[in-house]
């Protein structure tokens, strides 16, 4: 007669196993770099390697000692404002054109095909766009998946391989931004 | 001339897990292809358990089963089985048939069991009708469920189960207890003409003295078993 | 092994009543759980498939979950509307590459009409970027002109050319028409499978026109402006529900979200389609999962019964099993007739449950369409389908190795003669 308990345990198990995962990260994380594992074809690059050499996202702080600055002077309001005019039109790294990489972030969903998840936005730190504000344009990959990612949620974390353009707009919201063809997309693990 | 015997106990003992006393001891027991004994049994003389022992379902805690030369000892339970099934035919006292099975069904269910005896059967639905016939069940019955019958009819559908792919041992236990005295004898007179017919071995076994007349051998189980027998 | 199954099925049938009731319980509690997942994945793929190519959806300050629905979905209420100014500095700003309008109120016999331009014909997108496209006519261009969603368009029996009139607000029966300003339909869209099928388009003069003698949500008493004269008035709309934006690079959303947000003279919030659904779905995963359970509890109940009922019925077979093992059955073959019982009637009970399902969907299926916006499809099982059914053979063969061991045991104890 024990063998009846095998049955609840079963459905207990299938169930547990649709169930998804939640991330346990804090806004504002950023996903360590994982250690050897190096695909030569695509190689491991860092947020850090889409920035233009010299380009300072904290330019607009500069000479502003925010310590010494009052509550809600005006001085702190303009700085941000100006930062992020600054982050907007931050530019891209021409060295990065058509290079193959493969780099680690977590996804902001724009496109939902069929089941899968087609096209959507890589940053770099966790709850951007939903808690802090966005990252620079320099720091943001549209990504279009050749193959549609399965079983994604919006800020899931992501390794994402594949060939980046920089694609030429000439608007107010900044003068290019990175676009990637993505190879393949997979669930991050260390 | 000596040809291997049919059915050959020697030394046999059997007793019940659990128990000190043994309730078979059986020194020797022979019977020839063909031949056609009376066992006499009352209840608790251990004829049970020495059909269960013959059939194979029970090992001796001690001796040997030789059926057919084979000495059923030395086969695994479910080869014992097999055996079983492809050289002896049953009947019991009552409960011989599958009540949803028809008679045709239950007569040919040995045959879904043995390949041997599918094979010696030929057509195995005409060998199931010639037997039906020759034991007085009319054509009409034969598609029938078996629980429409009366005792007397599903006896003899038993017998006719018993004996299709002409297996070389019937074994009977109490076949006509169930019925009345009148048809007892016909049954008796059917069965052993059909086992003739067919060659095979019959060992009969009843508590019934007077049924015993007709039989080449008479034994019986409180001289045949040196153990005492448990009081009925 | 071929000798068992016909034995098997005599017996089966022999038992029909008990066994027929406990397949039963089977089949509609796989019903239950394959229809949960259908129903699940039907909607998890309508959702999906109502918006594509959007990266923008522009409000009032609120809820973005609620603007999403109502826009995109035809779903529920809006809390408040967006000033025309402002969405006119929305298509104005540089980064923009196209903005659809949407005002949404207004009824046609049940069906809920959307005041729009004719740049949703032009870019509105859905499924996988795929265009609206007309079945016949075109879009409207003159004032009180109709273009039919597909559903409507069938449900309703109308062709182009026909006259209908409005009513005003949702619900239904009973609301007041705008009975002296007729539309003619001019064309009627291809089926999109979305809520685009069941949707009315006019242009957003039209809504304001036939509005105009309207105060509060009833005619003005004794006003009465005939359709002809109401190209003198301002037809301007002073509010939208909504405003669909398309940008010129999509990676400039998070700056233009910002942009909206912080946008001065009126309190605004712009929501990414695609964070929004996945926020959506992960409410519905919590309500998913407790259907889910219950189904496959179900599911476990129905086995539990056919356990019983085939144990409970050993106590009667005891002599049967013994005149097969006199017969020539071993052991593991009274084992295998057992488990082969409770195995067989789960496998019919999940194919009957299939077909059952199916049927429903086809059955239930147009009324779901009409009421809802949500296309149930009738076709083979996904693969969330299968992996339920697998689940479920995997449950009633183990369930069945019970019996078969129970069965087995007592053959060997009762030999050929059971101790009844």
């Amino acid at each position: 007669m024990k063998k009846i308990w095998l049955l609840p345990f079963l459905l207990a198990f299938s169930l547990a196993a649709s169930a998804q995962g939640k991330p346990d990260f804090k806004v504002g994380d950023r996903l360590p770099a994982a250690a050897g594992k190096a695909k030569t074809a695509y190689p491991e690059t860092s947020w850090d390697d889409l920035l233009p050499k010299g380009w300072d996202p904290l330019a607009a702080f500069k000479g502003l000692d925010v310590s010494k600055l009052s509550d809600s002077d005006p001085r702190a309001d303009e700085a941000l404002r100006k930062l992020r005019k600054a982050w907007d039109a931050a530019p891209a790294n021409e060295s990065m054109n058509g290079r193959n990489i493969r780099i680690a972030g977590f996804l902001v969903p724009l496109e939902w095909g069929d089941k899968n998840l087609r096209e959507f936005l890589l940053v770099p730190y966790f709850g951007a766009c939903i808690h802090v504000p966005p990252p620079p344009a320099n720091q943001i990959i549209h990504v279009i998946a050749e193959n549609p990612a399965k079983g994604m949620q919006a800020m899931d974390p992501v390794w994402v391989e594949g060939t980046v353009e920089i694609a030429l707009s000439t608007t107010e919201m900044g003068n290019s931004s990175y676009r990637m063809k993505a190879r393949s997309v997979s669930k991050y693990k260390k | 001339m000596t040809t291997a015997p049919l059915l050959l106990l020697e030394d046999l003992e059997f007793r019940w897990p659990g128990q000190t006393e043994a309730c078979l001891d059986i020194p020797a027991l022979r019977l020839e292809a063909g031949e056609q004994v009376f066992l006499h049994g009352a209840s608790g003389s251990g004829k049970s358990t020495l059909l269960n022992l013959v059939a194979g379902v029970l090992a001796p805690t001690r001796g040997r089963v030789e059926v057919l030369g084979q000495v059923l000892g030395e086969l695994s339970a479910a080869d014992r089985d097999r055996f079983r099934v492809d050289h002896v035919g049953l009947i019991f006292q009552q409960f011989n048939l599958i009540p949803y099975l028809s008679v045709l069904d239950n007569v040919l269910l040995p045959c879904r069991f043995s390949r041997r005896r599918r094979e010696r059967a030929g057509d195995a639905r005409a060998a199931a009708a010639t037997l039906l016939r020759h034991l007085d069940l009319a054509e009409s019955l034969w598609r029938r469920p078996a629980t429409q019958l009366s005792v007397g009819q599903q006896q003899r559908v038993a017998a006719a189960r018993a004996l299709i792919g002409r297996p070389e041992l019937l074994i009977a236990d109490e076949p006509t207890s169930a019925l009345d005295a009148a048809r007892q004898e016909a049954f008796l007179d059917l069965l052993r003409r059909e086992c003739v017919d067919s060659g095979a071995a019959l060992l009969f076994v009843s508590h019934h003295r007077r049924l015993e007349r007709g039989f080449g051998r008479a034994l019986a189980m409180a001289e045949l078993n040196r153990a005492p027998a448990e009081a009925a | 092994m071929r000798a068992l199954l016909p034995l098997a099925l005599k017996s089966a049938w022999n038992r029909r009543y008990s066994l027929g009731l406990t397949l039963l319980a089977v089949t509609l509690s796989v019903t239950l759980l394959l229809g949960i997942e259908r129903l699940r994945q039907d909607a998890r793929d309508g959702f999906a498939q109502a918006v594509s190519g959007t990266d923008l959806v522009v409000g009032a300050r609120g809820s973005p979950l609620q603007l999403l629905l109502y826009s995109v979905f035809r779903m529920g209420e809006a809390s408040h509307n967006l000033g025309w100014d402002s969405a006119r500095a929305l298509a104005a700003h540089p980064a923009v590459a196209w903005t659809i309008p949407l005002s949404l109120g207004d009824s046609h016999r049940g069906y809920p009409v959307l005041g729009t331009t004719s740049a949703y014909f032009e870019h509105f997108r859905f499924g996988d970027r795929q265009p609206l496209a007309f079945a016949a006519g075109q879009p409207f261009a003159g004032l009180f002109e109709v273009v039919l969603g597909a559903e409507v368009a069938r449900k309703l029996g109308y062709r182009p050319g026909e006259r209908i009139t409005l009513s005003h607000g949702m619900g239904g029966e009973g609301l007041a028409e705008h009975g002296d300003k007729p539309f003619t339909v001019v064309g009627i869209l291809a089926p999109t499978g979305t809520p685009v099928d069941r949707t009315l388009h006019i242009g957003l003069e039209a809504l304001e026109a036939i509005h105009l003698d309207w105060q509060g949500g009833a005619p003005i008493p004794g006003l009465n402006i005939p359709p002809e004269l109401v190209k003198k008035f301002d037809l301007t709309p002073k509010s939208v529900t909504a405003v669909l934006v398309g940008l010129k690079s999509r990676a400039a959303v998070f700056a233009m979200q910002r942009h909206v947000a912080d946008y001065r003279d009126e309190p605004l919030m712009a929501v990414l389609p695609g964070v929004a659904l996945s926020q959506l779905w992960e409410l519905l995963g919590v309500a998913e999962g407790v259907l889910r359970a219950v189904s496959a509890l179900a599911v476990a109940a129905g086995l539990a019964g056919l356990v019983a009922v085939v144990l409970a019925s050993l106590d009667q077979r005891r002599r049967e099993l013994a005149i097969l093992r006199a017969n020539g059955a071993r052991p593991r073959d009274i084992f295998l007739l057992l488990a082969l019982e409770g195995g067989a009637v789960t496998l019919a009970g999940a194919l009957l449950g299939l077909t059952l399902r199916t049927v429903l969907v086809l059955g239930l299926g147009p009324w779901v369409q009409a009421e809802y916006g949500l296309v149930l499809r009738a076709d083979w099982p996904g693969s969330g389908e299968l992996y339920a059914l697998g689940g479920v053979l995997l449950a009633g063969l183990l369930a069945s190795l019970l019996p078969g061991w129970r069965a087995y045991r007592l053959s060997l104890a009762d030999g050929m003669t059971p101790r009844l």
